[in-house]
């Protein structure tokens, strides 16, 4: 039995996802390459991300709640899934350390007077793990249960900011070289949707769908945008200078003797959305994980990526900060194969739609589900019917398949009898000369 | 069956109760045949059995058999044929059983009577407007109580026996129409797989039918109150109904039953929505007040107004405890009362609150030993604890778990928290209901009684987060 989730909590998810990694670090990253263009660069590159969702809405239509991993062993192979499938893995890891140093290290600095790393860790991973095992549609509820307060929250902070409104930046003041440059070193904060390929066999989306998504999607890109616009119109050319734009456009406003810190604001915004972007990428990776390693399940995967998170945390990197260098360093250039190259090999496949469609019938979940239902809500439906569906399918095409072997046989019969009867005329007429 | 056998047969039967003081015998010689009886003194209506059953008995000069026992003599009693092995049974339960000489039929005569109280109002869960009846000990009652609130054909209870030594009548209620017949078949079939020495009250049997027991939360409802369980069985909810308890469980469960209570449905719906935004916060306030008091005291303080954090920096100086240390001793401190309260005689009951609250409280904080926020934040969790009642315990044990939270990690500790929290409450199920619906998943329909209540005249249809049959209730 497949759990899928509804379209409303996958519209919820790719609003998280949006945010994802944009609202805390990348504001001032971007200023110091581009200055107030940060917008623009941001904005394109939403474009080129919404190209992959494209791809994606193509996809998931061609192979309706087929899963990925069964789409990629029956059109490129077991081989270059796995391939596929690794380079995912990878990109979600680092994805997740993206999150969780950029969020701690403003808490860190901006929050917490002391060390806290080890019991910030303690106090994430067995939260992110338990959601993970307990399945796709027990955190999405969760999501849809604290969207409005996470997004309620993050808008405070919009409006609360919009009292600090200085003047419009000026735009259109960075090279085409440094734009160009912009684009590529941040691609690693963006690939917003990869996540649901790796979901797409459970998310109820059909064609009249695609509207309902678009608005979470546009809504999310209005955010984020919004953002931008309002902390380089507080900060102007000190922008560089405020690392952590969601909570530092509340820190100029700080009436701190009357209500005391309104960055509180902010930091449960951040905590809220931190999480919630962690527990995706966790369980994207997990996907990854169990698609690679087929003989494992979730459990391993949950192990692997403790371990994986402790030791590069400790080991390879050591600081939160070198996490930024490496977003700016080597991730954009994997990101660049993981979030656009992979996807066109997607759109490829997409292409061969109806070719091989009925070849990939949709496997059964099975395992690592504790947490879902079997009861339908609201477009949270169990899609035993598409599993029969493609088994009928699968049926009637072996039964043309037998009526056309059938009836090539009676032909080659037939034309075996027409051959005999010759045969036999020609012995008769030879015995008869 | 000789007169030997018949005595035979008797003493057979007492010694089976182990000549047990309350277990008694008679026996009636008459011209025309003998007879014996076997009961239970403890059990039985005695006047009853003197004047309906041996007077009557003693004065009939017909033929003794079977039948013009049950026909002639005894017809106005509630009179059966029973089998040899339901004669233990049918003692235990307050029958009488009789015996006649020469004839293989038993018969029972249900006399059972035993000390009830009357109906009353259940002291858990008390009404401003509404009936006040309230579950009894006896089953009987209880299920009289749910009739009179349902006159149809369809209401059906399912009686069980479950309890090795106990052999406790249980009974599964339900409005065949509207309750799922697959919930009902799983409440049985759970029901039937108990096998435990006895069932001395309801909760024995809640856990049974939890789908994970070892949780703090639970997964089963449980009122006092006919009126509640007539109104979820409407709704598409099965009962179970247990002898000797005057708590009636219900199946399947949401947390948001918790919100709800009786008086809500007898009031202004615009008021019972006020009424449930307050149980809510207080739910909030409960959980989450010392542990926030914690972070923001130990690792927040400079979010804080500054009059504020003056005053609470004043009140906190020169403590010998750390603040968390002083936090778990106030709130292990009002614990200890409460328990204290539940279990001392009423008119000590005064007394308890001036040692807790004057001697304790007052000199702890006159002597240094504790701080007015420290008290003041304790006191409102505790206070807010109540707006729930039903939720009191496993709420009591969120708190300590956010005060390590909010002492040790802070604000992002008591978010991080939270959201495990919740997601572990959608993991959640009761009878494949999810825990926290209607909101997640949102069901909009089931929103109408949800926290903002709408009135009877727009709640068209049954809750669709529990699986029932017939979806609407109001055309």
């Amino acid at each position: 039995m497949n759990r899928t989730i509804s379209l409303r909590q996958t519209g919820m998810i790719v609003v998280m996802m949006i945010l994802a990694n944009k609202i805390l670090l990348l504001p001032s990253l971007l200023f110091k390459t581009v200055k107030t263009d940060g917008v623009f660069v941001v904005a394109s590159l939403f474009l080129i991300d919404l190209l992959v969702l494209g791809v994606f809405i193509k996809l998931k239509l061609a192979y309706p709640n087929q899963k990925l991993l069964d789409v990629l062993n029956a059109n490129i192979g077991k081989i270059a899934t796995k391939i596929i499938y690794t380079v995912f893995m990878v990109f979600f890891l680092f994805k997740v350390f993206l999150t969780y140093s950029i969020a701690f290290m403003y808490l860190k600095q901006q929050v917490y007077q002391n060390e806290f790393t080890i019991i910030a860790i303690i106090a994430v991973l067995p939260v992110i793990n338990h959601a993970v095992l307990s399945g796709l549609r027990t955190f999405s509820r969760t999501i849809e249960l604290f969207y409005y307060i996470a997004i309620g929250f993050f808008m405070t902070c919009l409006i609360i900011a919009l009292g600090s409104f200085k003047q419009t930046p000026s735009f259109f003041v960075a090279q085409p070289g440094d734009f160009g440059l912009a684009l590529v070193k941040n691609v690693f904060s963006f690939g917003d949707y990869l996540f649901l390929f790796l979901v797409m066999d459970k998310i109820e989306l059909e064609k009249k769908d695609i509207k309902k998504l678009l608005k979470f999607v546009f809504f999310g890109i209005f955010l984020v945008l919004s953002l931008f616009f309002i902390y380089y119109s507080i900060y102007q050319v000190t922008s560089f200078m405020h690392n952590y734009a969601i909570a530092d456009i509340l820190t100029i406003t700080v009436e701190f003797n009357a209500i005391g810190r309104l960055d509180i604001v902010a930091m449960v915004t951040i905590m809220l959305l931190s999480l919630f972007q962690m527990m995706i990428f966790h369980y994207a990776f997990s996907e990854c994980f169990v698609g690679v390693f087929n003989k494992l399940n979730k459990i391993f995967a949950v192990a692997v990526f403790d371990v994986l998170f402790l030791l590069i945390y400790y080991i390879l990197i050591g600081r939160y900060e070198v996490m930024v260098i490496y977003v700016e360093t080597w991730l954009p250039y994997f990101a660049m194969v993981a979030d656009y190259l992979v996807p066109i090999v997607f759109l490829g496949i997409s292409c061969k739609k109806g070719e091989k469609s009925t070849k990939n019938i949709n496997k059964v979940e099975e395992g690592g589900y504790k947490g879902d239902y079997v009861t339908e809500f609201e477009g949270e439906e169990v899609s035993e019917k598409s599993v029969l569906e493609t088994i009928e399918i699968v049926l009637k095409q072996q039964n043309q398949k037998e009526e056309k072997e059938n009836a090539e046989n009676d032909e080659r019969q037939t034309d075996k009898s027409a051959t005999n009867r010759k045969a036999k005329n020609s012995a008769k007429l030879s015995t008869e000369k | 069956m000789s007169i030997f056998n018949l005595q035979t047969k008797i003493d057979g039967i007492m010694a089976q109760f182990h000549q047990s003081g309350d277990i008694a015998s008679r026996m009636l010689e008459k011209e025309k045949g003998k007879l014996g009886f076997v009961y239970l003194k403890s059990m039985t209506d005695q006047e009853l059995f003197a004047t309906a059953i041996y007077r009557a008995l003693q004065n009939y000069d017909g033929t003794i058999d079977a039948d013009s026992l049950q026909n002639k003599v005894l017809q106005g009693n509630d009179i059966k044929e029973i089998k040899e092995d339901e004669i233990i049974e049918n003692i235990s339960k307050g029958g009488i059983i009789i015996f006649i000489e020469g004839e293989s039929k038993i018969l029972s005569v249900d006399l059972l009577k035993y000390p009830t109280r009357t109906p009353s109002e259940p002291p858990t869960s008390p009404v401003i407007q509404g009936p006040r009846e309230g579950f009894v000990e006896d089953i009987k009652t209880n299920v009289t109580l749910l009739r009179r609130r349902i006159h149809s054909k369809d209401l059906v209870f399912k009686t069980l026996n479950v309890g090795k030594y106990s052999n406790t009548q249980i009974m599964v209620s339900y409005i065949d129409g509207i309750a799922d017949k697959k919930i009902v078949d799983e409440v049985i079939k759970k029901l039937k797989k108990i096998d435990i020495d006895g069932i001395v009250d309801s909760f024995y049997i809640l856990t049974f039918l939890e789908k994970r027991p070892d949780s703090i939360f639970k997964q089963v409802g449980n009122t006092e109150k006919p009126d509640i369980v007539a109104g979820k069985m409407l709704e598409g909810r099965v009962a179970i109904i247990v002898d000797n308890s005057p708590i009636v469980l219900t199946v399947p469960f949401v947390l948001l039953e918790e919100m709800q209570s009786s008086n809500d449905y007898y009031t202004n719906h615009h008021y019972s929505s006020f009424v449930r935004v307050i149980r809510l916060l207080g739910l909030l306030v409960a959980i989450m007040s010392p542990g926030l008091y914690l972070a923001l005291e130990l690792h927040h303080y400079n979010i804080l107004p500054l009059n504020f954090l003056i005053t609470i920096a004043d009140t906190t100086q020169g403590l010998p405890f750390t603040p968390f240390i002083e936090i778990m001793f106030i709130f292990i401190l009002f614990q200890m009362l409460y328990e204290v309260s539940l279990r001392l005689p009423s008119y000590l009951g005064l007394a308890t609150s001036v040692v807790g609250a004057l001697i304790l409280g007052d000199t702890g904080v006159k002597a240094g030993l504790i701080s007015p926020p420290g008290v003041i934040v304790v006191a409102l969790a505790k206070i807010a604890l109540y707006t729930i009642p039903e939720q009191s315990s496993q709420i009591s044990i969120l708190q300590v778990i956010f005060i390590f939270i909010g002492g040790s990690l802070g604000l992002a500790g008591l978010v991080t928290g939270i959201v495990y929290f919740v997601t572990y409450l959608n993991g959640l199920d009761s009878f494949d209901t999810p825990y926290l619906a209607p909101y997640s998943p949102r069901i909009p329909s089931d929103l109408k009684d949800g926290i903002f209540k709408r009135p009877v005249t727009e709640m068209k249809t049954r809750p669709r987060s529990i699986k029932n049959k017939n979806k609407v209730r109001l055309k």
